[in-house]
């Protein structure tokens, strides 16, 4: 058995996010494995989804916001100065808390990504793709033209899906997906996780530890510093190392719900 | 357990008794606030309805009897033509015909010429709704007494002629048509000016500026324009668009010889410049509520800002944007002062035909005909005053309409 | 946040694996007691006793069962779990050995004893004492007690032993003893065997406390005879 050099699709070298002259965010290293699931979890506040937004630098819109330290997709650090975070938001997708289609038909939600980004090819196509793709197909293939908020919630989250798969990104990140969703459509959306890391790298941060394990290769555990209120990645390893023995207190006490 | 008690039994009722008198006793001072509310709007129709309809005493100064053998309601196009040429001087006829050839005048146009030349009817007295309701045999004693020749008649002031009259020096024959065109204009420019410029700027203001010390004062300042007196705007139209941009504004610039800055288009950017703020608050009001989780959605999948704004927020937001221009806009329609000062005619019989026309506007009719000695004008003046309520409700009902509409979409 | 209710649950289990052991013990000394003073009576109750154990056993497992179930324990918390479904297991077994020695009691019926038992009784003592003191780590979850007490496994091997030889030569002396000497050797491998699995419950002690799986077997075990086929 050789031992396989692992891929890392993305990785973060020394990454610190400030908000203004506050670091939410310090001295995160991690070797984020290709096609595999990465779940970030940690108490709350703990810059879970302000680590998870730098990815596709959707920080860039809160005004004074700040990055130090690297992002590293195929060795270029995505926070370079010739790097258009456009296109990083193109082959970074991304999934919300919330279901957020657009206020357009189900058709649409696929196809608007998929044109604004310059696609070209047989559009009926794509979004049948993209649908199957989000295990959405059988579902709504007969009425592709209605509007996409007459979906249940699980629904609209996998339409979500399907609209990121469509502009085909390398990383999908998930911002707590299933956090708004009943137990049923929370299932569903992880089922589906694990047919799409087949294809996609995910990074997921979740609340939910038991969902984290179920569905993760590995576990990064963020958590605060006392003195300075900076969040920071205290232990990432193998996901079923971090539940049944993580080598840190903290996390410990975290997965144990002991924390406090 | 003892430490803390809640009322029992007897107490309980009591005080949940004197809970619900509490909340009653509120319940009354907001429907009193209601009834008030109620009142002062009826207090106002009625009064303006008022004015608009009832009894009106005439006289023919030459009796229709002497002027034609058959009822002049039955004459057709030539015969009034022929009467006319009859009856008026010489001089009269060719200055009419000058105005507008005189066999190209339809029947009614004709007929009303010669109610109004030749046989002239003087109106002597008018009564309100409410007297002509209730004291109608009172007023019928009067009239036998006062003016025996005279004829008693039941009017609404209000009648389809009314819109499409011009204006004239008689009120019986005066109409809205040209002020109802003025105020049309008016709009028209208005949001030209407004909407596309104050849209513009509220999604700047709402998507692209940073919070920064400059924009906090631009927009802090665009909230106290909002409730500047509108004759300050009327000073700033007089200034800059009837003075400083008077050879655009005069049509001088487009080869238009025959005006001065006193135009429509002056008082419709004037009126523009005045509602701008109004669009913008509402604008950006209703962007503010289009959910960010819809931007964040654009932007997860690569969009720039400019396709985020254009595909999902503005149309979000134009229901919203729709309904507060629309506001504004009849803001517009009920302004005098700017008008006033920016000079609108106050005596105009041509209807604007571009927007370098001269022109009045409604509340300025009604302002002037309020003003008239004879009690007639202020009749002529509640009717307009309807008009102008009709005009309103139309506009708030599209916005309304709008709304509803472009809602349903999705 | 403290899981307090949870953490009760894990207290009670604790101390009801402490009953378990303590009757695992009576059971075994009572048995050996028996055998040497041939009193089949008690080597009965001691047999019947045994589906108290047993009994006892599937009782904690539900308990444990309702706790992962309802309570998702996670890292150390599940490690604990984990091995108290492990260590109520061996305790049961244990309860079968001594069972067991009760069934050759019993088994031997009117036959006298080959020889008085003294290495026997002693198997037995040590055992039960380091089986208690192997409970008490487990449950205060003391690292030291359980890395140490495997290494005194080695004086009940060397018991054991001592007993195979001796019985040895009576079988060699005279060959008709064999039945006799082959019971006692069966009593004293079944105490081996509960000594052996005291150290598997002090392994799982290491295991809860570092999250470490430790052997900590001497090697004198793998010399162990074939698994015995009673029950």
């Amino acid at each position: 058995m050789q031992p396989e050099t692992p891929q890392y699709a993305i990785e973060t070298r020394d990454l610190s996010i400030f908000y203004g002259a506050f670091e939410a965010v310090k001295g995160v290293n991690l070797n984020i494995e290709k096609g595999k699931i990465t779940a970030i979890i940690g108490p709350s506040g703990c810059g879970k989804s302000t680590l998870l937004r730098a990815f596709n630098r959707m920080n860039d819109f809160v005004p004074t916001s700040r990055v130090k330290g690297e992002i590293l997709l195929h060795g270029v650090n995505l926070y370079g100065k010739e790097i258009d975070p456009v296109e990083v938001r193109r082959r970074l997708g991304m999934v919300f808390q919330k279901p957020n289609p657009f206020p357009k038909s189900i058709y649409e939600n696929i196809a608007w990504g998929a044109r604004i980004n310059g696609f070209r090819g047989n559009m009926d196509e794509l979004v049948e793709e993209s649908l199957r793709g989000a295990a959405l197909w059988d579902e709504v293939k007969d009425k592709l033209k209605q509007s996409a908020y007459a979906l249940s919630g699980g629904q609209q989250q996998r339409l979500c899906i399907a609209r990121t798969i469509a502009i085909q990104p390398e990383i999908i990140l998930m911002d707590e997906p299933a956090s708004a969703l009943d137990p049923i459509s929370t299932l569903r959306i992880e089922e589906l996780m694990q047919e799409l890391k087949k294809n996609y790298t995910i990074l997921i941060v979740t609340h939910n530890m038991q969902q984290a394990a179920r569905v993760s290769d590995y576990t990064a555990m963020m958590m605060l510093y006392e003195d300075t209120r900076s969040g920071t990645v205290i232990e990432f390893d193998k996901t079923d190392v971090i539940f049944t023995r993580p080598t840190d207190k903290r996390t410990e006490d975290y997965v144990t719900g002991r924390f406090g | 357990m003892a430490k803390y008690t809640y009322p029992q039994s007897q107490d309980l009722q009591n005080f949940v008794n004197a809970r619900y008198r509490t909340a009653w006793v509120w319940q009354l001072v907001f429907l009193s606030a209601l009834l008030i509310a109620i009142l002062s709007l009826s207090a106002l129709l009625l009064n303006v309805a008022d004015g608009a309809f009832g009894y009106v005493v005439y006289e023919f100064k030459k009796d229709p009897a002497t002027v034609s053998e058959t009822p002049l309601a039955e004459l057709t196009q030539p015969q009034l033509l022929a009467l006319l040429q009859e009856n008026l001087s010489k001089g009269a006829y060719t200055k009419l015909d000058k105005e507008s050839p005189m066999e190209k005048r339809s029947r009614d146009e004709l007929y009303n010429l010669l109610i109004e030349r030749v046989i002239q009817i003087k109106i002597e007295k008018t009564y309100n709704l409410f007297d002509s309701l209730l004291h109608a045999d009172v007023i019928r004693a009067e009239v036998a007494e006062k003016y025996p020749d005279a004829t008693l008649e039941f009017r609404s002031w209000l009648t389809p002629a009314f819109l499409t009259t011009p204006m004239s020096s008689k009120a019986e024959f005066a109409g809205v048509r040209t002020a109802l065109l003025g105020s049309l204009w008016l709009v028209a420019i208005a949001v030209a000016l407004a909407l596309p410029v104050g849209v513009g700027a509220a999604i700047y203001l709402q998507e692209y500026a940073r919070k920064s010390f400059i924009n906090n004062i631009i927009q802090t300042n665009i909230n106290n324009l909002a409730g500047v007196p509108s004759i300050v705007y009327g000073m700033l139209g007089l200034a800059i668009f009837v003075r400083a941009m008077e050879a655009f504004t005069s049509g001088a610039i487009f080869g238009v010889t025959d005006s001065n800055g006193r135009t429509v288009l002056s008082a419709g950017l004037t009126m523009g410049i005045l509602v701008l703020p109004l669009v913008i608050i509402n604008a950006q009001e209703a962007i503010k509520a289009v959910p960010d989780s819809i931007r964040q959605a654009a932007f997860g999948v690569g969009a720039t800002r400019w396709q985020t704004v254009w595909h999902h927020v503005l149309p979000s937001a134009m229901p919203g944007i729709l309904t507060g221009s629309i506001l504004a806009m009849s803001r517009a329609v009920g302004e005098t002062a700017p008008l006033i000062i920016v000079g609108a005619s106050t005596f105009i019989s041509i209807d604007p035909a571009s927007p370098f026309s001269k022109f009045t506007a409604l509340p300025i009719q009604v302002y002037q005909w309020t003003a008239r000695a004879q009690a007639e004008f202020h009749n002529i003046a509640a009717a307009a005053i309807l008009v102008l309520l009709a005009l309103l409700l139309t506009l708030n009902a599209t916005a309304i309409f709008l709304r509803n509409r472009l809602q349903k979409r999705f | 946040m403290v899981r307090k209710t949870f953490e009760n649950e894990i207290q009670h289990l604790k101390d009801e694996i402490l009953v378990l052991g303590s009757m695992v013990e009576q059971a075994t000394l009572e048995a050996v007691e028996a055998l040497k003073k041939r009193d089949i009576r008690t080597s009965n109750r001691i047999i019947a006793d045994d589906r108290k154990i047993n009994q006892k056993r599937f009782t904690l497992e539900n308990q444990v069962m309702i706790l992962i179930a309802t309570q998702q324990p996670m890292a150390r918390d599940l490690r604990v779990i984990a091995s108290i479904l492990e260590v109520i297991s061996e305790l049961e077994r244990m309860g079968d050995y001594a069972k067991g020695i009760a069934v050759i009691n019993v088994r031997m019926g009117d036959n006298a004893l080959l020889k008085p038992l003294i290495d026997i009784p002693r198997m037995a003592e040590k055992g039960v004492d380091m089986l208690h003191r192997a409970l008490t780590a487990f449950v205060t979850e003391d690292l030291e007690t359980a890395r140490a007490l495997p290494g005194e496994d080695d004086e009940v091997d060397m018991l054991y032993e001592q007993v195979y030889r001796e019985l040895m030569t009576y079988v060699m002396a005279d060959a008709r003893t064999i039945e006799r000497a082959n019971w006692l050797l069966w009593a004293a491998h079944n105490l081996e065997r509960l000594a052996d699995r005291v150290t598997n419950i002090c392994e799982r002690t290491v295991f809860v406390v570092t999250g470490e799986y430790k052997e900590t077997r001497t090697s004198f075990d793998e010399l162990e005879t074939p698994e015995e086929a009673e029950e």
